[in-house]
């Protein structure tokens, strides 16, 4: 999974949110890392949705504009899940192999 | 200037690169998420915001680049922009192939001549490369560079291949820039249609092997090379070593002549009843027609003060339509046949 495709999923781990709340979350979640561009979100949005990873949530209007929510469905928890996991053990790993302590590599 | 235009409708007119289906999906959704990364809440601000800002060239490349991957076909893509994918897949292939067949062609010339077969040099008139200096050794060691890029991408490293291809192209860019400029250029118009139709177009259009682009079949491909050597370039070789050159054509007529016979090859399956899955193909030979009809009619004008080798050009150019067309009604039909499918099956998906 790309880091781009991780960061959106996490996004939504929580609840619902919509285009632009996606794009800020993204970004504070990675602390400014990742600054997702309307075009590239789309492009991942859709691609998540074929894959069923991601379905529409409702739509709301905001100042005149309608707003489509999306939501992580049942598979899409699992991939997130599964690639957390993946991650976290690597970084277990990579700690173990630097010598790193958990305050060490927190710092 | 944008006139009457606010920020919406300018973005609305980048959005008009995606493809019709993709809008209808996603432009609202766009629009709006676009326009709540610019509006601050304060009527005047966003006013100004609305009237004056425009959208930067950083998102107008997001857009584009997604539309790129759109039209050559991505998940959820209706069914003629596979048939598109798939076959500006194949015709990169096939252009990488004649390039890696070329490379191998300027290898085995060049350890002939350096007598690593254990046989005697090849006579004096037989090009074995060109001569010393900077830009002539970048070319040999380029010329091998297409065998990687060409195994890269049957190995599917595609990102990897596609930055060997962006550099592989420089050296002939600068060697053709250099020639015109000295005034040493020898057919300068067929040396700037290989340029841009069988070095660039081919590099832009990896783009289609992008990063969950479906893998080429390994063998058949990896097997194409040494007989695409065997089949072409050891001919023209041996044609030359016994001293039959007059009966070579040009580099545009060898990929009009190679072109016509893959058509008509392919023909018999282009028209038979049961013709499921010929279509892609028909399309890569339409393609491919195309782009070699284009390098022969460019190249022409190196042939204007010869009318013999002007006659034997437009005919090469008949040649490749007339089989192209024979081609062209399976290529038309493969445009709806191509059964669509999604590149992120539902199980197991590992982006």
């Amino acid at each position: 999974m790309t880091g781009q495709a991780f960061f959106v999923l996490t996004a939504l781990a929580d609840g619902p949110r919509h285009g632009y709340g996606i794009v800020g979350e993204v970004a504070e979640l990675s602390q400014g890392r990742v600054r997702l561009k309307i075009g590239s979100l789309y492009g991942m949005l859709d691609r998540l949705a074929i894959a069923g990873l991601i379905e529409p949530d409702r739509e709301e209007s905001h100042d005149g504009r309608l707003r489509r929510y999306y939501r992580l469905t049942r598979d899409g928890r699992r991939a997130l899940a599964a690639e957390a996991e993946l991650r976290a053990s690597t970084a277990r790993v990579v700690r173990t192999r630097l010598g790193l302590s958990g305050a060490e590599a927190a710092g | 200037m944008s006139g009457d235009l606010n920020l919406e409708h300018r973005y609305r007119r980048v959005l008009r690169l995606l493809p019709a289906y993709y809008r209808g999906k996603w432009e609202e959704d766009m629009v709006a998420a676009f326009l709540d990364s610019w509006l601050t809440g304060d009527r005047e601000d966003d006013e100004a915001i609305l009237e004056f800002c425009r959208p930067t060239w950083q998102e107008t490349a997001s857009v584009a680049g997604l539309a790129v991957r759109l039209h050559l076909g991505g998940a959820g893509a209706p069914r003629r922009y596979f048939a598109w994918e798939q076959a500006v897949r194949n015709a990169v292939l096939v252009v990488v192939l004649m390039h890696s067949a070329r490379s191998v062609d300027a290898f085995v010339r060049l350890a002939w001549a350096r007598r690593l077969f254990g046989i005697p040099g090849p006579p004096a008139y037989i090009a074995i490369a060109p001569p010393g200096g900077f830009w002539p050794s970048a070319f040999r060691v380029v010329d091998y560079v297409w065998i990687m890029i060409f195994v890269l991408l049957i190995l599917g490293h595609n990102r990897t291949a596609r930055v060997f291809a962006a550099l592989a192209i420089v050296p002939d860019l600068v060697a053709v820039v250099q020639a015109q400029l000295n005034g040493t250029l020898q057919g300068a118009f067929g040396s700037w249609a290989f340029w841009v139709l069988l070095d660039l177009a081919p590099v832009l259009a990896m783009a289609a092997f992008y990063r969950d682009a479906p893998p080429a079949a390994r063998k058949p491909w990896l097997l194409a090379l040494p007989a695409g050597y065997l089949l072409v370039f050891a001919p023209v070789l041996a044609a030359e070593v016994t001293g039959n050159v007059v009966w070579l054509p040009d580099f545009a007529g060898l990929c009009c002549a190679l072109v016509a016979l893959a058509c008509l090859a392919h023909t018999p399956k282009a028209w038979s009843r049961d013709s499921t899955g010929s279509g892609v193909w028909s399309l890569t030979l339409a393609l491919l027609a195309a782009v070699t009809g284009l390098f022969r009619l460019a190249s022409l004008g190196d042939y204007q003060h010869d009318p013999h080798l002007m006659t034997v050009s437009l005919a090469e150019l008949l040649i490749v339509v007339v089989a192209a067309a024979l081609v062209v009604p399976d290529a038309t039909r493969a445009q709806t046949a191509v059964p669509a499918q999604s590149a992120y099956p539902r199980l197991g998906w590992k982006p």
